[in-house]
């Protein structure tokens, strides 16, 4: 299936952040996908718009992986909505997650200004 | 239910982005958007929601997929890395699930799979003292009074000749009740069974086919049905053709090909001719002892009413399928006990190899578990490499099967019923499936376990392995070899037994000499052959032109050939003694002769003369006894000359002219009764006599030119069961050959399989020793030294695997003395000479390492770590 592998391909680039993302955005507290969404937009100041193609299959997966769990609630304007909550694993996976990222930034910044070589002129 | 919650978790999923859509609306609306504007825009931003949903449903359950497949690649990429391990490992399993499929498949189609009629376990045989058959007058009474029946049928055999097709041919002819089918609740496939009324006198002439004989004789012609054949110069209407599977009866006559009304005519009266098997199905809810109280009550009546023919006759109700494989079931059983062993030695086997493997492999394990794998997710990935070379085992032994079970089934004896219908179907499929999975469970478990139990910084640290957990590794695969000497001393021991009962069983004198011996059987019916004299003109023409066939030697007929035939008795009265009552009345084998019988056969005539063509009607009575009988009946006394009037034989006097040696009668493995034999023109001239033709050495097969010469005085004759002595003897002894080879065979199997575990062992013993065997050199010990201490070390562990094996036989084997013949299970002698043979094969299993560890070089072992 042509089709979904392409998906696919973009899940698996976007994969490590897209779930360090969605783990720091429910460190706040239980949020349903659509919150998750719009979350992650407004809270990187509307850069970064997350493709539901992605993000529910990454909630599912963190899901069976027992980083989130979920239950089905009952929404202000009494509406059913699934809720995502971080579980003790997710929390650690997000440390470790945190962590890994702010070293690759780190690298990644090292690496474009390198020091004690030729500055800029 | 997986399929509910898979179901429930999609409409959960649909809710899901419902909710999502629902919302992206609702905030637009709030910003100003119109509804219609909102609803599309919202749509367009979500995407297609099909293919969503789809990626997203892709993630459930796929970890632990994704991580099962990661497993099986790595494990097949494993074996492809160590293709030597994985050949040894997938062959020995492929040795031990293949030969249990095999057996297994025997197994089913013998004693599992239900007999090929509706409801079988209703079905029941009702017979005298559990085996004996019934008189027709009883068989009426039993049907009329109990009332525990759904119906009761009877059936008798009736071999006759079917002529009118191309070559007469001799048939196995069932004569049943018109119920028969209905007890057994089965339908014709092709036109119909008997009608109610059928058996009665004027409308009997109507018969049911087999499947096979319809294919063979009608080329499987639906228009079969209403042709006429011919049956003991009678014609007969077929009616119906039954349904391939269908065989009747299951257990005696197993090779009835067709089904013709039992028509009863004056018999109905009769209570002393026991010839009917009573077949019959129980009603709902009765059970097996109500019946059983049921039948004995008639029977205490009917001894009451009738004590001269009933009196001490008792009557048993049995399962149908209890009578067809009770017999089989204990062979059976043993044999698949010990294929069920060779697979477990084989299991140990494959263990050890893994074990060694594991060592091997103990950093990559080390590495996984300290970079954060689970003991548990580490467990279950080496469980899968297992599970590879056990499924891959199982594949390689359903072909092993399938080859051997052609074999098997031409293999397997006529006392095995339905043997021949064994095959590979889904439930052996089944059964090897489980088999394979349990299988490597059991040898990976172990290893799995051990393996990843492990001191982390101890095994990261060390490339060697660590002394001490070196030696509970070792422990536990020296456990694995005591355990596979004990269970192949077992194995042995069972093999031994039976090899030793069957050469005491072939070696046993038969009482003739079988070698160059051929026999046919020639039934005459018809008008032709209506009086003795016309039957004994016929018999007596065809041996006189048999005779003089280039290289026959000499020609003889019987009427029931030893081993090969029926044992009929027939009592008999010594003059000039006073007549015994009748239950003390002596009988003895009746046997009807041609002169040169004794010469022909080989039989030794120890005293007096043979019969002559003079010894006819005309001339005094006479008679030939065997030894048995002279003993019986004059103790100390000269036999010869006595006088005795056999039963139902022209009350003529007979004096005892001649007193030949013991011979074989219906079973090998039973003792010669009493027995006599009668001049053929002297006695009611059976209708059906077998041939014995013996030839010399180097003659051609006689076959063909037994055939002509009966077809050139009567071209209606049918010739049947063509045979060499030598094959009856063979046959007669079939079921303990059968039984002999296969455990013997497994018996081998485990020893070789039990050599190899101890000699895998100990290599890996030797070189986990090396630097210690270098050390030893270095200090002044000789190879010799090291050679006694390495051979020490296997004989101990194979001493220890003897004792506990030798416990473990005596307990065991008891179980087999059903199929022992002479022999007592606990024989010293095959003990003693299996230990002997597992001693000196570990012994040699010791000795090619122990060499090797003798030729180690103490710089280079020294040096090793």
């Amino acid at each position: 299936m042509p089709r979904e592998s392409r998906y696919q391909n973009r899940i698996e680039l976007l994969q490590g952040t897209l779930d360090l993302l969605v783990l720091q955005t429910l460190r706040w507290g239980p949020q349903h996908g659509y919150g998750i969404s719009q979350a992650i937009r407004v809270n990187s100041g509307e850069v970064l718009r997350v493709d539901t193609g992605s993000l529910y299959p990454a909630l599912h997966r963190l899901e069976g992986q027992g980083m989130v769990s979920s239950e089905w609630k009952v929404s202000d304007n009494n509406q059913r909505v699934k809720v995502y909550r971080l579980t003790a694993g997710g929390r650690k996976q997000l440390a470790s997650e945190r962590s890994r990222w702010e070293q690759l930034s780190e690298a990644i910044t090292r690496a474009l200004n390198p020091q004690g070589q030729e500055g800029e002129a | 239910m997986k399929l509910r919650g898979w179901r429930r978790r999609d409409e959960e999923l649909d809710e899901e982005l419902r909710s999502h859509l629902r919302m992206a609306v609702r905030d637009r609306v709030d910003r100003g958007e119109s509804p219609e504007e909102a609803e599309a825009a919202a749509l367009r931003e979500f995407g297609n929601v099909g293919l969503v949903k789809e990626v997203t449903r892709g993630m459930w359950g796929r970890v632990w997929l994704r991580q099962f497949g990661q497993d099986l690649r790595y494990g097949l990429r494993m074996m492809r890395r160590g293709p030597g391990f994985a050949a040894v490992a997938v062959l020995t399993l492929a040795l031990g699930i293949g030969a249990n499929t095999a057996i297994f498949s025997v197994v089913n189609a013998v004693l599992l799979r239900p007999l090929p009629y509706r409801d079988p376990a209703r079905l029941v045989t009702v017979l005298h003292d559990g085996w004996k058959p019934v008189a027709p007058a009883n068989f009426i009474d039993w049907r009329e009074q109990s009332s525990s029946f759904e119906a009761m049928a009877a059936a008798q055999l009736w071999s006759l000749t079917m002529t009118g097709r191309d070559r007469p041919e001799q048939l196995e002819v069932l004569q049943t009740s018109a119920e028969m089918f209905q007890v057994l609740g089965v339908d014709a496939a092709l036109g119909r069974t008997f009608a109610a009324g059928e058996d009665q006198p004027g409308r009997e002439h109507v018969v049911v086919l087999s499947h096979g004989f319809w294919q063979r004789s009608f080329g499987g012609g639906t228009d079969a049905v209403g042709r006429q054949v011919m049956l003991d110069g009678e014609p007969y209407t077929v009616v119906g053709v039954m349904p391939p599977d269908f065989q009747f009866a299951p257990f005696w006559a197993t090779h009835a090909e067709a089904w013709v009304p039992l028509n009863l005519g004056r018999r109905v009266s009769d209570r002393r001719g026991q010839s009917l098997r009573v077949f019959a199905r129980l009603k709902p809810g009765v059970t097996l002892e109500q019946a059983q109280a049921d039948m004995e009550k008639i029977n205490r009546q009917l001894a009451e009413q009738h004590p001269r023919e009933n009196e001490g006759l008792t009557v048993s109700v049995d399962p149908l399928h209890e009578k067809v494989v009770g017999r089989s079931r204990p062979a059976l059983l043993i044999i698949l006990g010990a294929v069920g062993f060779v697979l477990l030695i084989a299991c140990a086997n494959v263990a050890n190899l893994s074990m060694s493997k594991s060592a091997l492999r103990r950093r990559e394990i080390a590495v996984r578990i300290a970079l954060g794998a689970g003991r548990w997710r580490v467990v279950r990935q080496l469980l899968t490499e297992s599970l590879v070379l056990s499924l891959a085992g199982g594949a390689a032994g359903l072909l092993l099967a399938s080859w051997s079970n052609t074999a098997l089934a031409s293999l397997g004896p006529d006392t095995l019923p339905r043997v021949r219908t064994a095959s590979l179907d889904a439930g052996v499929l089944l059964f090897t499936l489980c088999l394979s999975v349990f299988v490597g469970l059991l040898f990976g478990l172990a290893p799995a376990l051990h393996s990843t139990k492990t001191d982390l910084t101890e095994s990261l640290k060390s490339r060697a392995q660590g002394p001490s957990r070196g030696r509970r590794h070792e422990r536990v695969r020296q456990l694995l070899v005591v355990g596979e000497v004990a269970v192949s001393l077992v194995l042995l021991v069972g093999g031994g037994l039976m090899m030793r009962s069957f050469l005491r069983l072939t070696s046993v004198d038969p009482g003739f000499n079988p070698r160059g011996v051929m026999t046919a059987t020639v039934p005459l019916a018809g008008p032709r052959y209506a009086t003795d004299e016309q039957r004994a003109a016929f018999f007596q023409r065809l041996t006189t032109q048999l005779g003089s066939l280039p290289g026959v030697k000499s020609v003889s007929a019987i009427n029931h050939l030893p081993l090969g035939g029926d044992v009929w008795t027939l009592g008999f009265t010594v003059e000039g003694r006073p007549a015994p009552p009748d239950a003390e009345r002596p009988a003895a084998v009746y046997r009807v002769v041609r002169p040169d019988y004794f010469r022909t056969m080989g039989a030794a005539l120890l005293q007096g003369r043979d019969f002559t063509e003079r010894d006819d009607d005309a001339s005094p009575g006479v008679l030939i006894i065997n030894e048995a009988l002279a003993r019986r009946q004059w103790p100390g006394e000269e036999p010869l000359g006595k006088r005795i009037i056999v039963n139902g034989e022209r009350s003529k006097s007979r004096e005892v002219v001649g007193i030949v040696k013991d011979v074989k009668q219906g079973e090998w493995a039973s003792e010669p009764q009493p027995e006599m034999y009668l001049p053929h023109l002297q006695a009611a001239s059976p209708r059906s006599m077998t041939l014995v033709v013996r030839t010399s050495p180097d003659s051609l097969e006689i076959g063909p030119a037994l055939r002509r010469e009966v077809w050139a005085i009567d071209s209606d004759l049918p010739v049947s069961r063509v045979s060499s002595m030598e094959e009856v003897v063979a046959e007669s002894v079939g079921q303990q050959r059968f039984n002999t080879l296969l455990i013997g065979l497994f018996a081998a199997t485990a020893l070789i399989l039990a050599a190899v575990g101890v000699y895998g062992v100990m290599s890996h013993a030797v070189a986990q020793r090396t630097h210690e065997i270098g050390v030893r050199l270095a200090l002044g010990a000789r190879g010799r030294d090291i050679l006694g201490m390495i051979i020490r070390q296997g004989l101990a562990l194979t001493v220890i695997g003897l004792a506990v094996g030798l416990a473990v036989a005596l307990a065991l084997v008891r179980v087999m003395s059903s199929l022992l013949y002479k022999v007592s299970t606990t024989d010293p002698l095959i003990y003693g000479g299996v230990a002997a043979a597992l001693t000196l094969s570990a012994l040699l299993a010791c000795y090619i390492p122990a060499r090797r560890a003798t030729k180690v070089d103490p710089m280079v072992a020294l040096r090793h770590d």
